[in-house]
């Protein structure tokens, strides 16, 4: 026995003889390793909202439709990393760029792992990667049952490679917004503002879905098919959120990013908190579609002020949020917009509002610490931060909007948005992908006549 | 009386052959009383119309009589009572509205008799729902209906149901202890109605579980009316921006005087009635009782409102009241009413849960 420890023994050491004779790691690689297990740990919690968006997105539409909504999620995020990694990255954080566009790193092709102990540029670009593909399937709200698969394609690259990279870089990427100071911890504006902003564009020039707007101009209540995915969804999105908030310090630093992770906490439940309250209070009756629309707008808002501002005025964003999300879907409806996934105001009002929180409610001492910008009103009585963020919304919404609109539009015009309106009734399942994701369900409803 | 022709009109239906020409009259009396709609006396309005229908269930019910007779089944071989539930045994049916009626008659001791009668009543009854339906009422969709066995008794029949309600306070015999609360004897013996009344008051009372059941069911409908004192519209589809009187503002009002009269012991089946009672009685200030009757009026001319005239001459009603017809006076005139509803509500829960 002791013999055989003894060989085994020698044969470790002649095969890893780093082992026996090993220096102590230092500080700063230790120090690296950490933050790089911390990065990777939030670029998987926040691809990992991709879950929470399949599931959010089919769980609010019919069951016609979804294979193809649950599907087109995971094609999407697969064709998002490919463009992200051949262009999108480049004019984001590309190092040879002006103010406007980064340029450089196409095709990304990063050193192998960490130099001069710095977080290994392959996590970053993971860590980014899955930004822009959480900001895509925000905008794939507002095409939800009615856009041709073709769309997506397209689109998924037009917007991988053009729009969202741009915004990122004027905000992290060293571009003018980020010089003037904008605060945007985690993406409200970048990420949400500007998935919201997309799914506007397709929404308006996709028009409504069949039967969601009377003669009379009266809206019908199209209501999704299993409000447990969606109740799920939320879930793992708030859960993915800390990878996305928490992760956004991108190192582990002095623990930092746990104070990130408690505001984000606070946020996300002053929103559902509030907007459960408010449909109560309003409408008679609590409405689960408002209240789960309610967590993530508070989770939306919290995404640009985590950082910057003490927990009390996190509560605060988040139930401002909830109430928000509730009055801006009834607005949107009231526009005869119709958004099926209420985007636009989880995503888009909700960004707004978080990106604006950030000017009233910022403290000095987090500004510092993080090192952008400065406190907002009530911390300094100064409106200068409130200004630069009302900038950036504006700047960054509007070009989102405008873009995207050309882009769709010229798409419209060339291959047209929408399926017909028999693909549509029957379903996007069966016209798109041949295939029902519900086929005995629908199978059975179809030879009884009944329309799913 | 403002319509010349009404009481020609209630003489034809007294004397009308079959269920056709029943049907003739139902349409008249329809399109004289949707004329006058916008310009009635709700209460007179709801009177005459109420006399209107009555007079159609006393004549479907002297017709079946006369069937049966020609058939060789006789003459009803006990005295009986005709009832009507519902809107019907409130006096409180609009221009659509459906059957909920049921029939008692006297009991027999002798086991042969008893048959006789309850194959007599049964066919019988099964006659009148039958007219009925021709002449234009279409029948309950919870089969409450005097040719359903469980609604044609003899009174030691009805008094075994309801003891056997009150003994199992469950939300349907709850349901169905409310609904023989606001009956109402449109034909025949009122004593054997009496009878029933008196059964049911008798046990009612005495019961404080039956009592907070039927508090449970008063509340069940709310009053459309948010916190902030706004009105709750319907949201979607064809009728989005409509209030739903019937169930919103009218039946919230009925449910909770309907239970205030129960604890008083009052026999009244009207709402109208049973707010004077109360009142009589003391148990209900001057001033509050005629808030409630101005309130009460103001959701009986809205529920008329609600009928509408489709272009094939059919009336229909899905009880909601149009935002069209809604004008911002009438709207503000209805928050009140509703604010006061809701302050009833209040007050009969509290009074109900202080008298447990």
């Amino acid at each position: 026995m002791v013999k055989k420890m003894l060989i085994s023994i020698c044969a470790m050491l002649v095969i890893f003889p780093a082992m026996a004779f090993a220096e102590e790691p230092s500080a700063a690689a230790l120090n690296m390793g950490l933050n790089a297990l911390w990065v990777m740990l939030a670029a998987i919690l926040v691809l990992l909202m991709q879950g929470g968006f399949i599931l959010l997105e089919t769980g609010s539409t019919r069951m016609k439709n979804a294979g193809h909504v649950a599907g087109k999620t995971i094609f999407t995020v697969g064709l998002c990393s490919l463009i992200y990694w051949a262009v999108g990255y480049g004019i984001a954080f590309g190092g040879s760029g002006n103010d406007f566009f980064g340029w450089g790193d196409f095709f990304f092709d990063p050193s192998k792992t960490s130099v001069d102990n710095a977080l290994p540029p392959t996590l970053f670009f993971l860590f980014q990667l899955a930004f822009a593909a959480v900001s895509l399937s925000i905008a794939w709200g507002g095409f939800a049952e009615r856009a041709k698969l073709s769309v997506y394609l397209i689109f998924t690259i037009l917007f991988t490679a053009i729009i969202y990279p741009v915004i990122a870089h004027w905000i992290w990427g060293g571009g003018f917004l980020a010089q003037d100071g904008a605060q945007d911890f985690a993406g409200s504006t970048v990420v949400h503002l500007t998935g919201a902003m997309a799914a506007l564009a397709g929404t308006i020039l996709l028009k409504p879905r069949i039967g969601k707007f009377n003669k009379d101009g009266s809206a019908n209540e199209i209501l999704g098919h299993n409000q447990v995915f969606t109740a799920l969804s939320v879930l793992i999105l708030w859960v993915g959120w800390f990878g996305f908030n928490a992760g956004s310090t991108v190192a582990v630093g002095d623990g930092f990013f746990g104070y990130v992770a408690f505001n984000t906490q606070l946020g996300a439940a002053g929103g559902a908190v509030a907007a459960l309250l408010i449909s109560w209070a309003v409408l008679g009756k609590a409405d689960i579609g408002t209240t789960l629309n309610g967590a993530l707008a508070g989770l939306v808002a919290i995404t640009a002020s985590c950082a910057f501002v003490d927990p009390w005025a996190a509560v605060v964003i988040g139930l401002v949020a909830g109430v928000l999300v509730f009055y801006s879907t009834r607005f949107f409806e009231k526009m005869k917009i119709d958004d099926p996934i209420f985007a636009l105001s989880v995503h888009g009002a909700a960004g707004v509002w978080g990106t604006l929180a950030n000017g009233i409610f910022a403290t000095e001492e987090l500004a510092a610490k993080v090192g952008i910008g400065q406190g907002g009103i009530i911390d300094t009585g100064s409106w200068h931060q409130l200004w630069v963020q009302l900038e950036s919304v504006v700047i960054c919404g509007v070009f989102a909007l405008v873009v995207s609109f050309i882009l769709l539009g010229i798409m419209k015009s060339v291959m047209g948005l929408r399926v017909t309106e028999e693909q549509e009734i029957a379903g996007l399942d069966l016209s798109e992908h041949g295939n029902y994701g519900y086929p005995e369900q629908l199978k059975k409803a179809s030879s009884t006549n009944i329309q799913a | 009386m403002t319509d010349p022709g009404w009481e020609q009109l209630l003489y034809g239906i007294a004397h009308a052959d079959d269920s056709a020409a029943l049907h003739r009259y139902r349409k008249l009396v329809h399109d004289r009383m949707a004329a006058r709609l916008p310009r009635q006396q709700t209460e007179l309005f709801y009177d005459e119309l109420n006399d209107a229908h009555d007079a159609f269930v006393r004549r479907a019910i002297q017709l079946a009589g006369q069937e049966m007779a020609r058939l060789g089944n006789g003459i009803p071989p006990v005295p009986f009572a005709y009832l009507l539930f519902g809107s019907g045994g409130r006096r409180e049916q609009t221009l659509l509205s459906d059957q909920d009626s049921g029939l008692i008659y006297a009991d027999s001791y002798d086991a042969a008799e008893q048959e006789r009668n309850r194959q007599y009543f049964s066919d019988l009854s099964a006659r009148i729902v039958r007219l009925l339906l021709e002449t234009g009422y279409p029948l309950c969709e919870g089969n409450v209906l005097s040719s359903n066995a469980d609604w044609c008794c003899p009174v030691s029949g009805w008094k075994d149901k309801l003891n056997g309600w009150f003994a199992e306070p469950a939300w349907e015999s709850v349901r169905y202890l409310l609904i023989v609360a606001d009956s109402r004897c449109v034909y025949g013996d009122g004593s054997l109605h009496d009878q029933l009344k008196d059964c049911f008051y008798g046990d009612v009372l005495s019961q404080p579980i039956i009592v907070k059941r039927m508090l449970e069911n008063t509340m069940k409908h709310k009053v459309l009316l948010n916190i902030f004192g706004q009105l709750l519209k319907e949201q979607y589809g064809e009728d989005a921006g409509s209030i739903d009187i019937k169930y919103g503002a009218y039946i919230p009002m009925v449910n909770a005087i309907r239970l205030l009269a129960i604890e008083a012991n009052l026999r009244e089946s009207s709402t109208l009635e049973r707010i004077r009672s109360l009142e009589q009685l003391g148990l209900v200030e001057t001033e509050e009782a005629a808030e409630w009757i101005d309130t009460f009026r103001l959701f009986l001319r809205l529920r008329m409102l609600t009928t509408e005239k489709f272009e094939n001459g059919q009336f229909t009603t899905n009880g909601k009241l149009s935002s069209g017809k809604l004008t911002k006076e009438l709207s503000e005139e209805l928050k009140s009413g509703l604010k006061l509803g809701k302050k009833l509500q209040r007050k009969v829960y509290r009074q109900t849960m202080n008298r447990l």
